[in-house]
């Protein structure tokens, strides 16, 4: 793993929860699919046990819930969807995070403008 | 990667999370691991090859977990520092590339042990019935036994390729017994070996003649160029024949004096009647020297209990 990998992981963490939340609230989804879609969304570095922890830790905090399908060619999968609450935090952080990254796009525009002069 | 193998990769990728997470509280690893499998699966399922290299090593796996999850150990304290440093080193060493080429190579030379272990097989039976411990390398083309014994090494080694070749889906508990089984074969021929030369060693005495290796008598003060036998009441032996533990014929240590040997019916000089006749350099004879003869508290010394004494040896 390569310095640049170790900042995104690092960057990941913070905003994941949004991530799994955001990608759930369009289809209901099993881990390995949330995990592949993550990664097609653009966030190539994010890690199979960070998602799988992440779908566990917000089913057992009551934002999200399970089904499980039977599935033809393999095992078993258990679907996770927003629940209620689920949309609610989802909602919450959305607008945390679009305040955020305007505030952090405005510091990073200064930056370049102040030294592209 | 065949579906069997797929399954065992998930089920042992799996047992090591639960063991890098068996500090959480029960509910809490309940309810984190509660689908791993399902989810390793369909990831063996899609990728292919082994987990470890899609996920690296388990217990990093396992880490990961725990911090996405927001897992705490609850009241068990953490493991013994050692401990850590242990298992960051053997994660540091699994996740290495030297490691992983050496754990692809290593079957690769799975035929080269059978056929040693058909070898062994043999040398560890041979050693098991042959008498005595003249045992040496097998097949020894020169043996009496030698036909015999490259023989039966063939077979072995072909026996034992054919069960390597056939072991390949065995259940679990056959599969812990085999792996004992090689080792056990391994751990008696490490045995054997290490005794191998001494073996040998005795085997090259023991078949020589006694003519060929006799047994030099020696004294740590200097040479002992003569022997003197005295019977129990101080009257001096002649014609005593002396013989080392071994049954080899006890010699002295050459010395200036001229030594005359009797010679025996089959016209070889006796080289072990002791007192040796000896004459001086000057021509004087050799005489014995004046000796205190101890008193004895018994009447007679404990008797020694031999075999018929043999100058050969029997084996």
């Amino acid at each position: 793993m390569n310095q640049a990998e170790v900042d995104t992981t690092q960057l990941l963490k913070g905003v994941l929860d949004l991530a799994v939340l955001a990608v759930l609230a369009e289809a209901d989804s099993y881990g390995y699919d949330v995990v592949r879609r993550l990664r097609e969304g653009g966030l190539d570095h994010v890690g199979d046990a960070s998602v799988y922890g992440t779908l566990r830790r917000l089913y057992q905090a009551g934002a999200l819930n399970s089904y499980v399908v039977p599935s033809d060619e393999g095992p078993h999968r258990k679907y996770y969807g927003l629940n209620n609450r689920g949309r609610k935090a989802l909602e919450q952080s959305a607008q945390t995070w679009v305040s955020l990254s305007k505030a952090l796009n405005h510091l990073l525009n200064g930056r370049s403008n102040g030294h592209g002069k | 990667m065949a579906s069997n193998d797929q399954a065992n990769d998930v089920a042992t990728y799996a047992a090591s999370v639960r063991a890098a997470l068996s500090d959480l509280p029960s509910e809490q690893a309940e309810v984190l691991l509660e689908d791993i499998e399902n989810h390793l699966r369909e990831i063996a399922a899609e990728a292919g090859g082994p987990l470890i290299e899609r996920l690296g090593s388990p217990e990093q796996y396992a880490q990961e977990l725990r911090t996405a999850y927001g897992a705490v150990p609850a009241n068990t304290p953490r493991p013994d520092p050692a401990v850590q440093d242990l298992r960051r080193a053997i994660a540091w060493v699994t996740a290495s590339d030297w490691y992983r080429e050496l754990r692809a190579f290593l079957p690769q030379l799975r035929p080269a042990w059978w056929v040693v272990r058909g070898y062994l097989a043999t040398l560890i039976l041979t050693a098991a019935f042959s008498q005595g411990y003249n045992l040496g390398p097998i097949p020894n083309p020169t043996s009496k036994h030698g036909l015999a014994e490259i023989l039966a090494t063939g077979v072995a080694i072909w026996l034992s390729v054919r069960i390597g070749r056939h072991s390949g889906g065995l259940p679990q508990g056959a599969r812990f017994l085999a792996v004992s089984g090689n080792l056990l074969i391994a751990f008696i021929a490490v045995v054997l070996l290490g005794n191998m030369h001494s073996f040998a060693y005795s085997d090259i005495i023991g078949t020589a003649t006694p003519e060929q290796q006799p047994f030099t008598a020696a004294f740590a003060e200097g040479p002992t160029s003569n022997i003197f036998p005295y019977s129990l009441d101080g009257k001096p032996l002649t014609n005593v024949l002396l013989y080392d533990q071994d049954g080899r014929p006890l010699m002295v240590q050459k010395s200036e004096a001229q030594t005359n040997y009797p010679t025996g019916a089959d016209g070889k000089l006796i080289t072990n009647a002791y007192p040796l006749t000896q004459r001086h350099i000057n021509g004087d004879p050799v005489i014995a020297p004046r000796v205190a003869i101890p008193a004895w508290l018994s009447a007679s010394p404990t008797s020694i209990p031999t075999a018929s004494p043999s100058s050969s040896p029997s084996h």
